[in-house]
């Protein structure tokens, strides 16, 4: 084991009330790609921000190169030879590509830096990715997955010894996958151990030498990949089967009326033609690739993005001007996909969280009723099982998942038509996952239309009644009933992208 | 990241000494001052000094009130003082003589504080102009007119029932007070009680989910500047009663002292948290050690010393608490 | 032409450039109309004299303001050098060789203290600088309430000094912008000015000492504040604890004029020098013409608010 460029033994890490990191053992060997999986939460991100000097653990050691190590910033750690690459990119979207990519490495000549050698060394970076993209232009010019090939090429520059990526496939496809993976292969001929975190388990497979796999903060598995089946890792990532995981979805196809109807909306550069829509009583999943335009559609429905073209009926009521006020008196509720940026008050008590999006109920007379309020509260946060000692608890103090459940307590009770969720179970474990699961059957049972945006394809096909699979800013294909499957998602997703690729030239007219 | 759901709670048993002296520190902290302003000379716990300490803060506690809505909703008004001195140079435009000009001159100030803040306020929601920079820039256009109005020079043609305002009592009780304790009481229920004072502390503690709740949020913020200005214009008209004459830095230094005040007072510059009361604390906090400075036998100048080390200090200890 | 306009609408610091020349140029010329005497070596010599001391500190203010901060300490600093400069100078005229020195190390520790209380007490820059201000006013005042002290013949004479027409002064005032620029452009700690400013946490995962780069940002406001002291102590032969009070808030205009963002990362000297050429030019202007120097004020207000509310960008201002 004194082979590893990196061991890390015992490693604890805790915050106020949660533990996610504990008692890790995690070692990477020279020339090997190491994959490291484990569900949203598991503390994939809290282990790389260990190696990467991000974060100090609390208990345990760290080897590196056969020196016991403790980092005391990133810039410690990434002097000794470790590149990490952040899934939420570290790039400085003012700056030129040049710049970025050399951003800790600028090349000097007599202590200034040298302009010309600066773009030299990012160009050649660049080439050696195998991408073309202009380095004086700035980062923020530049398409997501630009931005992302840049960010792999940060770690071309310089001795790196160890690479961690995490999750860089999330808005790259095809050829950039290729060219990543291609590179990939060639540092681990050079020796060079690479950490690699990916939820495609299709790629693990394919690039992966070993896999390690997290759940709840422990190891659970540390195996060769070619031991271990699909099967198999998915059932040591939930940690249960996932029969158990998710209620019964519904017998036959709704037949209710449609609560909403999207017709050809076009809102922004990521959505350019959307049309689909979501019956009483029934949950419809919006599948696709990060970036692909899901989250944009349920901002154009709940009036935070502007229409630019196209309807949106509620109940056959055609909605225009829409704003967040009309939509929730409609009975429209939006749990968005980041609870701590634009879902919760952190600083306000669970009380003012659950009232938020409708404190006329709660008020008398221009003043808030406070009993009212609170005990409206209490019997929102009793049906949901928040566990909180009382309503006055600030939110900010609560555990990822009974933050979740304070959204739920929040939309279920103004939602009565529609329900969209952003990435619902996002950072929560997987026991409030379950209980998240059950919740959304319910409030579906009781004949809200729920849409369910995910990135967790298993999530998508174990809730979903129907799905619809987005790609580019377009609707691309439906599924329905038994034929739900995370391949036939990926294939309609994947396919239309390489479609669209052949007749860009033409305003590819896909099916919907 | 990760919680598991059956975390604990926060320890309710835990507001130890540590929470009390976070929630009252400021009341301990005044009291202690007061103990030692009796102790170093007795008259001082007198009410009728007391009385007269209070009496001086009066304008400054409204301006501290507007401040407040302003800092709630992540902001800062560094215009108030400039616009007192404006208010009051207003105020003797009128060339009034007779104090049924009063009503008057109170109504125009209150109109033209509004039309002030409706423009900080637009600047900062619909031009995206940071707070800073916006009321920066409405501090320096108010001094000009000001100046360009008045030729620099004081004046002092007032109708005599302004100063009646600053040193008049009605039951022994001064006038000053009676309308800061009536404009800090009425405000304070507008934000801790009502409606709009909810979705001033929603805007505050997270502005996209505000939106996303179906608040208001450029008029909620746009609103409270308009507050914050009225405040300030009403203060300026009670400081000119005061002070007598007009002169161009009527409340100078107010735009600093009110922000210290409400830091003071726990208010966080990060918005969403904060309270009326409080703030108006931190004014009785500061005007106390302003005057304990004095009794000390300090020359005046400590004053500024101690204001530079209690502001630091204050949002250092506000700082370490978690949400 | 369109290709101008275009890039123009891309790099925003560039049409900030553009607009903010575009209107000294016009400035100039209306100048030239307006009065004979305007467009004139003695004017100029003038407008260079009065630029300097706003030029120094707003030089300082930008590099706190890149670095997403700032700082309400300055005019209070001013002061206090001013005071110091010339009281220790009236005590040892002899001594101006470590008397200048000794002011430069004095303000480059102070903004290093307002930068570690910063970065150690995590509170708000605008709150220490603010505290930190007061204290130094009020220690200042307690040892000299009224402007005094004095300097000797030679250091006054260097304030005046001419090269041809040019003030030697001013020569200084741009080379030192011209190495600020070249510093913050070309070298690897005034990139990281950049990289603090534009975000802290991707900065610090990139390997950036995000807590150094603040103490440094704050020492150099610190140590321009001395050069300004320098020269303003030089030029009015007393020690003023209350000249610096209006230069706070002032010395933040050039910077915001000139295209920098209070958010930090996007902005540079160049914009700073040229809003300062603005500002001062503006003022000298209206003097010459005869327009109430109040109204200088009014105006100083409306550039603000047309630099910052309408260069339109998604960042806040």
């Amino acid at each position: 084991m004194s082979s590893s460029v990196i061991e890390l033994s015992q490693i604890v890490k805790e915050y106020p009330g949660v533990r996610p990191l504990d008692r890790v053992d995690f070692a990477v060997r020279p020339g090997e790609i190491h994959a490291l999986l484990g569900e949203n939460g598991a503390g994939k991100s809290t282990l790389i921000r260990v190696m990467g000097g991000a974060v100090a653990p609390n208990s345990g050691s760290i080897t590196y190169l056969g020196k016991s190590v403790s980092w005391r910033s990133p810039k410690e750690a990434r002097t000794a030879g470790i590149h990490v690459i952040y899934q939420e990119l570290a790039l400085f979207p003012e700056l030129s590509v040049a710049e970025n990519i050399l951003v800790d490495a600028q090349p000097t000549r007599f202590g200034l830096i040298s302009g010309r050698a600066r773009h030299a060394l990012a160009a050649a970076a660049l080439k050696q990715l195998g991408v073309t993209i202009p380095t004086h232009a700035k980062v923020d010019e530049l398409p997501l997955a630009d931005q992302q090939m840049v960010e792999i090429a940060k770690a071309l520059v310089g001795q790196t010894k160890l690479l961690i990526l995490d999750e860089p496939t999330a808005v790259i496809t095809g050829r950039e996958v290729d060219l990543l993976f291609e590179n990939m292969r060639r540092l681990r001929s050079e020796g060079v151990g690479i950490v690699y975190v990916s939820h495609r388990l299709e790629e693990i497979a394919e690039i992966a030498d070993r896999v390690t796999i997290l759940k709840d903060g422990q190891v659970v598995a540390t195996s060769p990949v070619a031991a271990l089946t699909r099967e198999a890792m998915i059932t040591k990532m939930v940690g249960r089967r996932l029969e158990q995981v998710y209620p019964a979805r519904l017998q036959a196809p709704a037949q209710t009326a449609d609560v909403l109807t999207v017709r050809n909306l076009e809102a922004g550069p990521r959505v350019r033609d959307v049309s689909f829509s979501v019956k009483a009583g029934e949950i419809v999943g919006l599948a696709g690739m990060v970036g692909s335009g899901r989250t944009e559609v349920a901002e154009a429905i709940f009036g935070t993005r502007e229409v630019k073209q196209g309807s949106i009926a509620l109940e056959g009521k055609p909605f225009s001007k829409i704003d967040p006020g009309a939509a929730i008196r409609f009975g429209l509720g939006f749990l968005t996909e980041n609870r701590k940026d634009e879902g919760l008050f952190l600083g306000l008590p669970i009380s003012a969280n659950i009232v938020a999006p409708d404190l006329g109920s709660v008020t008398r007379r221009g003043l808030i009723d406070r009993a009212t309020e609170r005990e409206t509260a209490m019997r929102q946060m009793k049906e949901f099982a928040v566990a909180a000692p009382s309503s006055e608890v600030k939110v900010g103090n609560l555990s990822g998942g009974n933050q979740q459940k304070v959204l739920f307590s929040r939309w279920s009770r103004i939602a009565n038509r529609l329900l969209i969720l952003d990435e619902p179970t996002r950072g929560v474990d997987i026991g409030a996952k379950v209980e998240i699961y059950r919740i959304i059957r319910r409030l579906a049972d009781s004949g809200i239309g729920v849409l369910l945006i995910s990135s967790e394809l298993q999530e998508v096909v174990g809730m979903s009644d129907r799905v619809y699979v987005m790609s580019q800013g377009q609707i691309v294909g439906e599924i329905q009933g038994e034929a739900i499957s995370e391949e036939a998602i990926m294939d309609l997703a994947v396919r239309s992208m390489d479609r669209s690729r052949l007749s860009v030239a033409g305003g590819a007219e896909l099916v919907s | 990241m990760t919680a598991s759901t059956n975390a604990p709670v926060p320890r309710t048993r835990n507001l130890t000494t540590a929470a009390i002296f976070e929630r009252y520190g400021l009341v301990i902290f005044l009291c202690i001052l007061l103990v030692v302003a009796a102790l170093i000379s007795p008259p001082f716990l007198q009410p009728a000094n007391l009385v007269n300490v209070l009496t001086i803060a009066a304008p400054l506690g409204m301006v501290v009130v507007g401040q407040t809505f302003v800092i709630l909703v992540r902001g800062l008004d560094l215009s108030v003082a400039s616009l007192m001195a404006t208010v009051a140079v207003l105020a003797t435009a009128f060339k009034a003589t007779g104090n049924d000009a009063i009503p008057m001159i109170f109504v125009a100030a209150i109109v033209f504080s509004a039309i002030v803040g409706l423009i900080s306020g637009w600047l900062v929601t619909k031009r995206n102009v940071s707070p800073f920079l916006a009321t920066l820039a409405m501090m320096i256009i108010l001094q000009g007119v000001r100046f360009a109005y008045t030729g620099g020079a004081p004046i002092s043609t007032l109708p005599p029932g302004m100063s009646f305002l600053a040193s008049g009592r009605i039951l022994g009780i001064p006038v000053n007070l009676i309308t800061l304790a009536i404009l800090a009481t009425a405000l304070g229920i507008v934000l801790h009680r009502s409606r709009f004072g909810r979705q001033i502390f929603m805007v505050g503690s997270n502005p996209k989910a505000a939106l996303l709740n179906g608040v208001p949020r450029d008029r909620v913020v746009i609103l409270c500047y308009v507050i914050c200005s009225i405040c300030a214009g009403i203060g300026g008209l009670f400081l000119l009663g005061y002070v007598g004459t007009v002169s161009n830095w009527v409340g100078q230094g107010y735009e600093l002292d009110s922000i210290v005040a409400a830091v003071m007072g726990g208010v966080a510059l990060s918005g969403g948290r904060g309270n009326v009361f409080a703030a108006l604390l931190g004014v009785a906090v500061l005007v106390v050690i302003n005057n304990l400075v004095l009794l000390l036998g300090f020359p005046i100048e400590m004053q500024l010393i101690i204001k530079g080390i209690i502001i630091i200090g204050a949002a250092a200890f506000y700082r370490t608490r978690l949400f | 032409m369109t290709a101008l306009i275009m890039d123009l609408r891309r790099n925003r610091l560039l049409a900030s450039y553009v607009i903010v020349g575009t209107l000294f140029l016009i400035l100039v010329i209306a100048g030239g109309l307006l009065s004979d005497r305007f467009l004139t070596w003695r004017n100029f010599s003038n407008l260079f004299q009065q630029l300097i001391v706003l030029g120094m500190v707003s030089l300082g203010q930008t590099f706190v303001v890149l670095m997403g901060g700032i700082d309400l300490a300055v005019g209070a600093l001013v002061g206090a050098l001013t005071v110091f400069l010339a009281s220790f100078l009236e005590w040892r005229p002899d001594m101006l060789w470590l008397a200048i020195p000794l002011s430069a190390i004095i303000a480059t520790a102070i903004g290093a203290l307002n930068g570690l209380m910063i970065v150690v007490l995590r509170v708000h820059a605008l709150i220490v600088t603010l505290g930190m201000g007061s204290i130094i006013f009020g220690a200042t005042l307690m040892y000299r309430r009224e402007p005094g002290g004095s300097v000797p013949n030679a250091f006054a004479d260097f304030a005046y000094a001419n090269v041809g027409n040019i003030p030697i002064s001013a020569i200084v005032l741009v080379a030192i912008f011209a190495l600020a620029g070249l510093w913050l452009q070309r070298t690897r700690s005034g990139r990281d000015i950049y990289f603090a400013g534009g975000d802290p946490e991707a900065a610090r995962l990139n390997g950036v000492h995000v807590n150094k780069v603040i103490i440094l940002a704050y020492a150099i406001s610190g140590l321009c504040a001395a050069g300004a002291a320098i020269f303003l102590t030089a030029r009015t032969g007393v020690g003023d604890p209350r000249i610096g009070a209006a230069l706070t808030l002032q010395s933040i205009t050039p910077v915001v004029v000139g295209g920098t963002i209070l958010a930090g990362g996007r902005g540079g000297v160049l914009g700073t020098f040229l809003g300062v050429l603005l500002v001062t030019t503006l003022n000298n202007l209206l003097n010459f013409v005869n327009v109430s120097s109040y109204y200088q004020w009014v105006i100083q207000g409306l550039i603000i608010i047309i630099a910052v509310a309408f260069n339109t960008s998604g960042k806040r201002r």
